[in-house]
């Protein structure tokens, strides 16, 4: 069991990198034929970050290359308390709760850094980011109540568990409510494009990222492909029911199961990007009051009424 | 189009990256802005080449000047040059940048731009066709092939000479700040 | 209701008032009588000066200057006579000063600075007659017909040295 817990300490943040930026090739590659267009290969982000590694940009002070480490190692510990199919190396230690705490770590080092780089657009951006978290952490934290309130716990893995037991949470009654509300704010929790404020390139040279280039955008770009994998990891886990398959199959155990859970896992991670990408890649960008507007009327009033249902259930 | 050549990208990753992950900052000067929008939409889709748009000059390392420079604009563009990451290209679209052109006499529009920053490339016209911009990005990759894409390396090594250059049009340039020149020559 | 043309030759002496085709009225006015012509027409309805403008007419020895007015609107309604008026006046070129039509119109107000800058006009009570265009000092303005472009380039831009390693 040690030896699992080692190689999902190393495996899951490498497995959660690697899935962030070949989704984003592949949403890129999507938008293109949406759009009619032949698009770049998939691969073209892992190309844009060779060469941004080899590119020598100016610093601007400690702060500013330190926050960034802090905002990227945030979400690799926010990866290790996430169940990547079976592999769970820190499931036991933390919860729903911590990962509500965790993930903010990541906007609060990325406007540590962009702060000391003293440009008026990181500031904007910064504060849009903050007002659309604003928008949808009220709803994510009533689907969270939800969830923990219907399988009593507060552990991610037993509630993994508890679905491959009994069926999908996203096809049950009542969590199909709360699963709702969660598909309505995942495009705002990902950043993706009806709700890109924060990084609008046309509007605010691309916000928070406008003063880092060469290695710093480097590294922003893994920790964005991070943190959308996070996003789409925490809904898979709670609602499609992380590693399970439905029906009667079972995977077997050992070291097998465990790959094949990885594949079924990102098998249903894949998909439901796939579905953000084509909501980004057909809607123009809202503006951010008529983000948080839209955030805290629909999803907002769908998670209440859900985490009333299953309250009183 | 070698993109795909496993061995090329061991041998020289920096070479082979730096070819296939062009992202453009555009500096909208004259005409030849009008020819970027249709080469990064949908009917020509710079996009399959690598070639990005990017918001900031940090980010960036093709430079695409579109057309005539007239003095006010030369000094944002000496700004932006300086502020991109070192490997980086120029390019300059038309025949404006290179000799004047119908602008050759005008008392507010610098005659040759490689005179004030270096240009890895012209694409001629009178403005470029989307293809001609193609063209012109397919030749940047083999120059940059053969190493003869050197632009910033020619512009570390004469630094002092482009800065006077600079400096006799407008005076004590107060911004960029100079270079450290000694140590860098031999990079 | 009288034309506009026969209320400008009643209210004004000395002034030319010449239809050049259909929605075009040239209308030349002394220097001295420029500001309350202008008074007049806007007081007429003329509430959008859309250029102000010069031409070096060297051989002549002066400045023309050239003022676009037209209006949309009379009394709220649409106007019927919807004709442009070209307002012209002469300043010597030895000695370009005007008052500043800035009170009366205030779009005036980059025109001017403009033909400040441009052909060396000074116009008196102008709130501020600073550089708008031009990176650099030059002698003579670059919009007067004996300034030497030619020269002025060859001088300046074809002397600086290309750089070679």
């Amino acid at each position: 069991m040690v030896g699992m817990k080692i190689a999902g300490i190393i495996f899951s943040p490498i497995i959660g990198v690697i899935t962030g930026l070949l989704l984003t090739g592949a949403a890129r590659k999507m938008v293109a034929r949406v759009e009619w267009r032949y698009g770049p290969p998939i691969l073209q982000p892992v190309i844009d970050l060779i060469k941004l590694f080899f590119q020598r940009p100016p610093s601007h002070g400690k702060t500013f290359d330190y926050g960034l480490i802090a905002s990227l190692a945030g979400s690799i510990v926010l990866v290790l308390f996430l169940p990547v199919g079976r592999l769970c190396p820190l499931s036991e230690g933390g919860g729903l709760l911590l990962i509500t705490y965790l993930i903010l770590i990541g906007p609060l080092g990325m406007a540590l850094s962009g702060g000391e780089g003293a440009n008026p657009y990181v500031s904007i951006g910064i504060s849009r980011k903050l007002i659309l978290s604003l928008g949808y952490e009220v709803t994510l934290l009533l689907i969270l109540l939800s969830v923990m309130s219907e399988y009593d716990t507060i552990s991610i893995f037993n509630v993994v568990r508890a679905q491959s037991e009994n069926g999908w949470s996203l096809f049950s009654w009542p969590l199909v409510i709360p699963g709702l509300a969660y598909l309505l704010i995942l495009p705002a929790i990902l950043g993706v494009k009806p709700f890109d404020v924060a990084s609008a390139p046309q509007e605010i040279s691309s916000g928070p990222h406008v003063e880092y280039g060469g290695k710093y955008l480097a590294l922003s770009k893994l920790e964005g492909g991070l943190s959308e994998f996070i996003g789409i990891a925490l809904f898979v886990n709670l609602f499609l029911g992380g590693w399970s398959i439905p029906g009667s199959l079972h995977l077997p155990a050992g070291v097998l199961g465990v790959f094949l859970g990885v594949l079924v896992f990102l098998a249903k991670v894949a998909f439901v990007f796939s579905l953000n990408v084509t909501v980004s890649a057909s809607f123009p960008r809202l503006r951010v009051e008529q983000a948080v507007k839209y955030l805290w009327s629909w999803p907002a009033f769908i998670g209440l009424v859900g985490l009333i249902i299953v309250s009183a259930l | 189009m070698d993109r795909r050549q496993l061995i090329k990208w061991l041998k020289e990753p920096l070479k082979m990256s730096n070819k296939y992950s062009l992202h453009v900052v555009y500096f909208c000067t004259g005409c030849g802005i009008i020819e970027i929008p249709p080469s990064i939409t949908a009917r020509w889709d710079a996009e399959r080449f690598g070639v990005k748009p990017v918001a900031t000059p940090r980010q960036a390392n093709l430079f695409l000047i579109t057309g005539y420079v007239s003095l006010k604009t030369l000094k944002p563009i000496i700004r932006t040059y300086e502020q991109m990451p070192a490997p980086k290209y120029t390019v300059a679209f038309g025949s404006c940048p290179i000799d004047g052109g119908m602008y050759w006499d005008s008392y507010n529009t610098i005659n040759h731009l490689d005179k004030y920053i270096p240009i890895d490339g012209y694409i001629a016209g009178c403005m470029p066709r989307p293809e001609a911009v193609f063209a012109g990005i397919t030749h940047l990759w083999t120059l940059i092939d053969e190493g003869k894409a050197d632009g910033y390396k020619k512009y570390r090594r004469n630094y002092s000479q482009y800065r006077s250059n600079q400096e006799r049009l407008y005076g004590e340039l107060g911004w960029p700040p100079r270079f450290e020149t000694e140590g860098l020559e031999n990079e | 209701m009288s034309s506009i043309e026969e209320k400008i030759t009643a209210n004004f002496d000395g002034i030319e008032v010449r239809k050049i085709e259909e929605g075009r009225i040239e209308v030349k006015t002394k220097k001295e009588a420029l500001l309350s012509t202008l008074n007049f027409l806007k007081d007429e309805g003329y509430g959008h000066l859309g250029l102000v403008s010069c031409v070096d007419r060297i051989e002549e020895g002066i400045f023309e200057l050239v003022y676009i007015l037209s209006r949309y609107l009379v009394g709220g309604e649409v106007a019927v006579d919807q004709a442009s008026l070209i307002v012209k006046t002469e300043v010597p070129r030895g000695n370009p000063t005007l008052v500043t039509s800035v009170k009366v119109f205030e779009t005036a107000e980059p025109y001017e600075r403009e033909l400040h800058e441009m052909f060396g006009i000074v116009f008196s009570g102008h709130p501020r007659l600073t550089p708008l265009f031009l990176e650099r000092d030059i002698d003579l303005p670059p919009m007067r017909k004996d300034f030497d472009t030619r020269k002025y380039v060859e001088e300046e831009f074809e002397s600086i040295p290309p750089v070679e390693d």
